[in-house]
């Protein structure tokens, strides 16, 4: 066993959490509001192909971080207006915001196939501490936004349990009806907050993109990670801590089959490794919604239904 | 600071049969629109695009013919996206049901297909294509009834799954699926016997017809049978149809089920149909998930969702040739059937409710 590829895979694995967390925080913001984006895989692609082309274009990262970002929010933003101010049905307009998304970003993307990223996001260095064997590379071998997502996810954890405001946002999904009585608006409230979401999505989106000197290829971009992000934040009971280290496992998962088939471990076809996240995350989920351990989930109770206020 | 006025949403009583008919054509009209400004704006002529497109996908012999060709897979996953979606159950894993209805189908058409003639073996490989798509869904239905587990999340995992399982099964070395003396990987032909030839010198083939009439059985079945009625009174109210002692988990279980197989049917079609084999390339396709489209468009309407299969099929036919004939790239389909569904959706706010913007005073007093 190559003790070197397990090195670089778990590094790899924490790079992939990355986008994991600003994906499934950006979820879990809008979620806690009672707002159900499923849009989050179309927005990914979008923002990616934003940053993408905004990097190549202007030579600064940091310029197609803020689009991406921009892009992000703007399409959540949609998804606001038809959900919270037209109150459409949460559920088909997320599925329509990922079938406009991909076909905006594969529109968008076409002149930009099979290019590579001019520049990516490098890796920050703590010096001695980085060439500690081992745990170096993994703890201190990352790059600021990995180090950022991190950071949000405490402070996003903080800010919901420990703040007037966030108690604000968890009534808004659990309880509306009390949020509107004390004479706040539920729907700006919402409204807000997806917006907050789909900016984190959009920074996950330009960072899975910028991060990695791959080249632009839709299948191969998010290939599926907004939505894990989006049972990430199921499996993680919609409490951002626990979402850290679930996005790390989901990373470490999703990651694997390429360490397997590098170290030509094949006791699963090659071609079956793919599917053993998915799996994992789908007997999580049963395991998670078992009576006894129903309460461990939490979800906000008022998740996905729009909100009316009783006028009679 | 405060708005100086307030959008009100009063609920309609009745909604005006013209408001119906008018609303999704409206809806359709403005992402075109939109999709004209996004063209202009991004360098390419939108009347010229358009032009293309409308010639292409429906007014011509030959585009309209591969557009109903292409709808009948389309009508397959529209209904069945929408015989669960108006249970307010979330089935969205159509793709992946689709999948495992091809799977079902190549492999009946190649075990069984060079020992049974025709009038059976076409019946038989699309009963199994359906059994396949079931048995897919069968996992997220029985813990959404009995659980209570989310079907949105298990039914789209699943179809992650099935994609890798159809990758596996054409990408393997002696593979049942693949064909043997190939230079890179593909399926199998079926027998003769489980193919169908199209019509005439076209890409329409008899089964567009078996799926037209099949979505309006489902329209009849919706609106006139104890089944139909069972799952509105559950939709309209679930504590309402508990007292009734309906019981809503066993209603659960077939609806996703049925659901999960007319997925499956929609798989087997393009066996008999224009596939003959199984194919990787049905992953990059994404029709199951332009079956969500299809039903929100036509509002959970069986005999719409002929109509809006038939739309978004041409839209995707006219994009294809498109990208042949101009540099226009092709996926300026995808995205109209996007923006109309965005719009579809902002339209049906005005359908339900009489939307008024009031002056903040009025509201005061």
């Amino acid at each position: 066993m190559n003790s070197n590829i397990w090195i670089l895979s778990l590094a790899d694995s924490v790079a992939i959490a990355t986008t994991l967390i600003l994906a499934a925080l950006g979820a879990l913001f809008t979620e806690r509001a009672g707002v159900l984006n499923l849009g989050i895989e179309g927005m990914l692609l979008t923002s990616a192909i934003t940053s993408f082309l905004v990097a190549d274009a202007s030579g600064s990262i940091w310029f197609g971080l803020l689009l991406g970002i921009i892009l992000g929010a703007v399409l959540a933003g949609i998804h606001a207006f038809l959900t919270v101010v037209l109150r459409a049905n949460q559920i088909v307009s997320g599925l329509a915001l990922v079938i406009f998304g991909t076909g905006l970003a594969n529109f968008l993307g076409k002149p930009a196939e099979g290019k590579t990223v001019r520049t990516t996001i490098e890796a920050m260095s703590f010096g001695a501490l980085t060439d500690i064997p081992i745990l170096g590379p993994i703890v201190f071998g990352q790059d600021i936004i990995t180090y950022a997502a991190i950071l949000i996810a405490i402070v996003a954890s903080w800010f919901l349990f420990r703040t007037r405001l966030g108690l604000e946002v968890r009534a808004t999904g659990d309880d509306p009806a009390t949020v509107d009585a004390q004479g706040l608006s539920v729907a700006s409230i919402r409204i807000r907050y997806t917006l907050l979401g789909g900016a984190l999505v959009g920074l996950g989106g330009s960072f899975h993109m910028l991060a990695q000197s791959a080249a632009w290829h839709l299948e191969a971009t998010t290939n599926g990670i907004g939505w894990i992000a989006l049972s990430l934040v199921v499996f993680a009971g919609w409490r951002p801590i626990r979402l850290i280290f679930g996005a790390i496992l989901f990373g470490f998962t999703l990651q694997l089959p390429f360490t397997l088939q590098a170290e030509q471990i094949t006791f699963i076809p090659s071609a079956l490794m793919p599917m053993l996240p998915y799996l994992a995350t789908l007997i999580a989920l049963i395991a998670l919604s078992r009576p006894g351990s129903r309460n461990i989930l939490g979800a906000p109770k008022a998740l996905g239904t729009p909100f009316v206020r009783d006028e009679r | 600071m405060r708005a100086p006025f307030r959008i009100i949403f009063e609920q309609r009583a009745e909604t005006p049969k013209y408001l119906s008919a008018l609303v999704p054509f409206l809806s359709v009209l403005s992402a075109l629109i939109a999709g004209a400004i996004f063209l202009q704006a991004t360098g390419y002529s939108a009347s010229e695009t358009y032009s293309n497109m409308l010639s292409d996908g429906f007014m011509s012999y030959r585009g309209i013919t591969e557009t109903l060709g292409l709808s009948t897979v389309l009508i397959c996953t529209g209904i069945a996206a929408a015989f669960s979606f108006q249970m307010n159950l979330y089935n969205i894993g159509g793709e992946g049901q689709l999948y495992l209805g091809m799977i079902g189908g190549a492999w009946a058409g190649l075990a069984l297909g060079p020992h049974l003639p025709s009038f059976v073996m076409i019946p038989l490989l699309l009963l199994i294509g359906a059994l396949a798509g079931a048995v897919w869904i069968f996992v997220p239905a029985f813990v959404r009834s009995r659980l209570g587990t989310s079907e949105i999340v298990t039914t789209l995992l699943l179809t992650y799954v099935a994609s890798s399982l159809v990758k596996h099964f054409i990408n393997t070395p002696d593979s049942f699926f693949r064909a043997e003396n190939s230079a890179f990987p593909q399926g199998r032909n079926v027998a003769d016997s489980a193919a169908l030839s199209p019509i005439g010198d076209t890409r329409l083939y008899p089964t567009f017809f078996v799926v037209v009439v099949l979505a309006l059985f489902l329209y009849w079945v919706v609106k006139k049978t104890e089944f139909g009625y069972r799952i509105q009174v559950i939709a309209d109210s679930p504590r309402a149809a508990h007292y009734a002692g309906v019981s809503a988990n066993r209603t659960t279980m077939s609806v996703m089920l049925l659901s999960g197989a007319l997925a499956g049917l929609g798989g087997a079609t393009l066996i008999v149909g224009p596939f003959a084999r199984l194919d990787q390339g049905i992953t990059l396709l994404g029709y199951g998930y332009a079956g969500i489209v299809v039903a929100a468009l036509a509002r959970n309407n069986f005999a719409g969702i002929i109509v809006s299969g038939i739309l978004f099929a041409g839209l995707r036919v006219g994009g294809e040739k498109l990208q042949i004939s101009t540099d226009t790239p092709k996926h300026i389909g995808i995205m109209l059937q996007g923006a109309i569904l965005l719009f579809a959706l902002g339209g049906e706010a005005f359908r339900r409710y009489k939307v008024r913007a009031v002056r903040m005073k009025a509201v005061a007093q």
